[in-house]
């Protein structure tokens, strides 16, 4: 065979050989045990830690007002969903306690009249006919909206 | 940080109709754009190159050694543009390590790779081998020692050879085309295999990359042989840039019908996509696309070079009206990548909207780093001829 | 060039041959070993038994408050920018003289605005949007590198320390529901809660949603209320003719729902 086709084909040899070995060793270990990827990234997306506890977890504090919320109208929401937890759930809450929302931009997220709201159980108000100015939480309990204070 | 996220205010603030939240940053930039421009100049010097060898098209002789050096010099920064826009620049050997099969671009790292390494560089090294080794007694310094190093130890230089350096040299090349066209193809289809996209998804985007990366690279060619011979101060083969002129007519009709059957499909088929296609047409493309593209980038150039087949001006004439439509074509190609990579993000994929795009200056994005990445390949080439240039060369006569 | 030289130079490819020949065979072996493993997981991991997540989406239950894009963005770090949404809320509406108007203000937090007066509408309605954990993703099929995946779950997850931020993903996903992130440089997207829903939580929007207009489950339990919504409510996923055979399913899909 000619020097030229060998030596070429060395060559060619060599790069491969280099790229393989190079190939195994920069892998990671997990690569490929499941699918093309790498199978221990599942345990880190898993290993996030949650913020949002659950209501059931509001509950050993405050069950009493768990009991009244979860009694009526508001009962499909949960405590977080106006509480908003500003700490992750694995730190207790007390340090950073969620936000108490009450004011009429908060409760016309979901209670201000839009076309695209009605019918859909959600009462809709226009909130300045209703009440004006006034805060919702000044009449109403929020976790009982259907009292009404004095 | 705070910057990005001003621009984004800002482009937020223009949005048309509306876009999903997650489009206002668009991802692909200027150097997405300047990826596909540049690989295909590679192709289309390379195609250039081929047509002397496997065709033995000989009056384009006087080009074959600058096509071929040229398409390196090219291929050599091909990739720094898509590398300095990943977001993770030092995790890029990944394509390489674990290749999704199913992936476009990780195949086309491989594409790259086979293409520079078993084709480019093996004509080039049998092309020059025996030159390498007659000029490695001549010369001294930094060239003796590329020279010999280049030679991996093969002295020969007689006519034996120099035969089956050319014989090689000749399988390399008949294997390099449908390589060059792979190459390019490939690049096509990055774009047009995505179905989320319809003005990316066509079936003909590979075709028409191929075309347009031969014409960009055949006019390149002609630009540089020119200024190569005007440096040199030798007289320019009328022939061989009549010639290649020719050509260049022939592929740019052949691009120009295939985009042009490309967007009647659209027109005639209409499908839902049409609608915002239409107004991104006829509106934020305008200029970028009937303008830069189809007017100077296509139509002048045709034009110019279809009168020359039946007027024949004056040489002097002729060679600027060539230098001229040579770097018409080349905008007008820059322009059609631009139109696929920016045109392709410039509407939502809701259908129903269109945000802008604001390029930068500065930044690994910006106009400095896509002017660098022009002009690094021009000073690669410029070394390339110095170290081995082609009108030095000492052919065996047959 | 002697004989000695040719001799030498024979000692030299032998031994080279005895190596590169070794290292061959040895990254020969590698892939065998990773197959034989693969073999290994595969009998291990039982997809069957495992959960098979998915969502469906009521239309007619959302009030476009915002809440679930709030939530996500609390839950999973997302930039509070209103660039970067891992899911969101639009509103559409449909005016009398057929135009339809899509807006979706801050992906919807701090609950959507009517924008257009009453007698100009025809019908409004909401409609939050997600990744759609496609079966046949296109983001998958374009990730270079394997860098996004479908978990054994059904789950399409991006795995942060392998991605090289290429945006190809994104260019590929036909419902705009991934983006890169700006701080982690990686491509960022919904994974339904991944963290909780393996430790036995609802994904937050699920939490939060006031309406119960979200509903998480697993597609194989026939039990689950997912699988019971999808029995009882005519549902549809987005852009069918994609062919993503997406696991998010909406009841009440209109069709100006892009």
């Amino acid at each position: 065979m000619s020097k030229i086709i060998f030596r070429l084909l060395l060559s060619f040899i060599v790069f491969v050989t280099v790229f393989i070995v190079i190939r195994q060793m920069v892998i990671p270990d997990s690569f490929g045990k499941q699918g093309h990827y790498r199978a221990n990234s599942l345990e880190d997306n898993k290993a996030r830690v949650p913020f949002y506890k659950g209501a059931e977890e509001c509950a050993s504090c405050h069950q009493d007002i768990y009991d009244l919320t979860f009694s009526d109208l508001h009962s499909e929401i949960s405590c977080e969903s106006c509480h908003p937890p500003k700490i992750d759930a694995n730190t207790d809450c007390k340090i950073m306690p969620p936000k108490v929302e009450g004011t009429i931009e908060f409760c016309a997220q979901c209670h201000k009249m839009n076309a695209g709201r009605i019918d859909k159980g959600v009462p809709q108000l226009l909130i300045e006919e209703h009440k004006g100015d006034q805060n919702c939480i000044e009449c109403h309990n929020p976790h009982a909206p259907w009292e009404l204070k004095e | 940080m705070e910057e990005h996220f001003q621009h984004l205010y800002q482009a937020l603030s223009q949005v048309d109709g509306y876009i999903y939240p997650n489009e206002i940053d668009l991802h692909w930039g200027l150097m997405i754009v300047l990826y596909p421009y540049i690989t295909g100049l590679v192709a289309g010097a390379f195609i250039l190159a081929s047509l002397e060898r496997v065709f033995h098209v000989k009056v384009l002789k006087p080009t074959y050694g600058i096509a071929l050096l040229t398409a390196l010099a090219f291929l050599a920064v091909a990739t720094m543009p898509l590398v300095s826009h990943l977001q993770h620049p030092l995790r890029s050997y990944e394509i390489f390590m674990t290749p999704n099969s199913t992936s476009a671009m990780a195949i086309f790292g491989f594409v790259y790779l086979w293409y520079l390494m078993a084709v480019l560089l093996l004509e080039i090294w049998f092309d020059y081998r025996r030159d390498f080794v007659i000029w490695s007694k001549t010369s001294t310094g930094f060239k003796k020692i590329f020279y010999k190093l280049i030679t991996l130890g093969i002295n020969d230089t007689d006519e034996k050879s120099a035969k089956l350096d050319d014989r090689l040299g000749y399988f390399i090349t008949v294997v390099g085309i449908p390589s060059a066209f792979l190459l390019h193809g490939y690049v096509g289809f990055i774009f047009g295999s995505i179905k989320a996209n319809p003005w990316w998804s066509t079936v003909l985007m590979p075709i028409i990359f191929l075309f347009s990366a031969m014409v960009s690279g055949v006019a390149l060619v002609m630009l540089i042989y020119m200024v190569v011979s005007w440096i040199r101060k030798v007289e320019i083969d009328m022939k061989c840039l009549d010639t290649i002129a020719k050509y260049l007519f022939y592929i740019l009709l052949i691009d120009f019908v295939l985009e042009s059957l490309d967007q009647i499909h659209r027109i005639y088929e209409a499908e839902e996509s049409f609608d915002i296609i239409k107004v991104l047409v006829n509106g934020k493309l305008y200029i970028t696309l009937v303008l830069m593209q189809w007017g100077i980038g296509t139509w002048i150039p045709l034009g110019v070079i279809g009168l020359f087949q039946f007027y024949k001006p004056s040489e002097k004439i002729k060679k600027a009206a060539y230098f001229i439509v040579g770097i018409f074509v080349l905008v007008g190609i820059f322009f059609m990548r631009w139109n696929i990579v920016i045109g392709g993000q410039l509407f939502s994929k809701s259908l129903s909207g269109f945000t802008t795009f604001t390029a930068v200056y500065s930044g690994m994005e910006g106009y400095l780093m896509a002017a660098v990445w022009l002009i690094i390949p021009l000073f690669i080439l410029a070394f390339l001829l110095w170290l081995m240039p082609p009108w030095k060369k000492i052919s065996y006569q047959e | 060039m002697g004989t000695k030289g040719i001799n030498n130079r024979r000692k030299f490819f032998k031994a080279s041959a005895a190596i590169i020949g070794g290292s061959i065979a040895m990254s020969i072996m590698k892939p065998f070993e990773l197959m034989a493993q693969k073999k290994d997981e595969s009998e291990n991991i039982e997809t069957d038994k495992l959960p098979l997540w998915g969502m469906g989406v009521d239309i007619e239950r959302c009030v476009g408050c915002g809440k679930c894009a709030e939530a996500c963005k609390i839950e999973n770090d997302v930039p509070k920018e209103p660039f970067y949404f891992r899911t969101w809320v639009e509103q559409y509406t449909v005016k009398k003289d057929g135009e339809v108007k899509i807006e979706s203000p801050n992906g919807g937090i701090g609950g959507l605005k009517q924008s257009v007066p009453d007698d100009d509408i025809f019908k409004s309605f909401m409609v939050p949007k997600l990744c759609n954990h496609c079966t046949n993703a296109p983001c998958v099929q374009a990730c270079p590198v394997g860098a996004t995946y479908i978990s054994p779950e059904g789950v399409v997850l991006v795995d942060d320390s392998y991605c090289i931020g290429c945006s190809y993903c994104i260019q590929a996903c036909p419902y705009g529901a991934r983006f890169m992130n700006p701080f982690t440089k990686v491509a960022d997207k919904c994974t339904f809660c991944y963290h909780r829903i393996s430790d036995g939580l609802q994904p937050a929007c699920v939490e939060v949603c006031p309406t119960d207009a979200r509903i998480f489950g697993d597609l194989h339990d026939k039990k689950s209320d997912l699988v019971k919504f999808l029995q009882k409510n005519p549902t549809e996923v987005l852009k069918p003719h994609l062919n993503t055979k997406s696991r998010v399913f909406y009841n009440g899909l209109s069709s100006e729902v892009r």
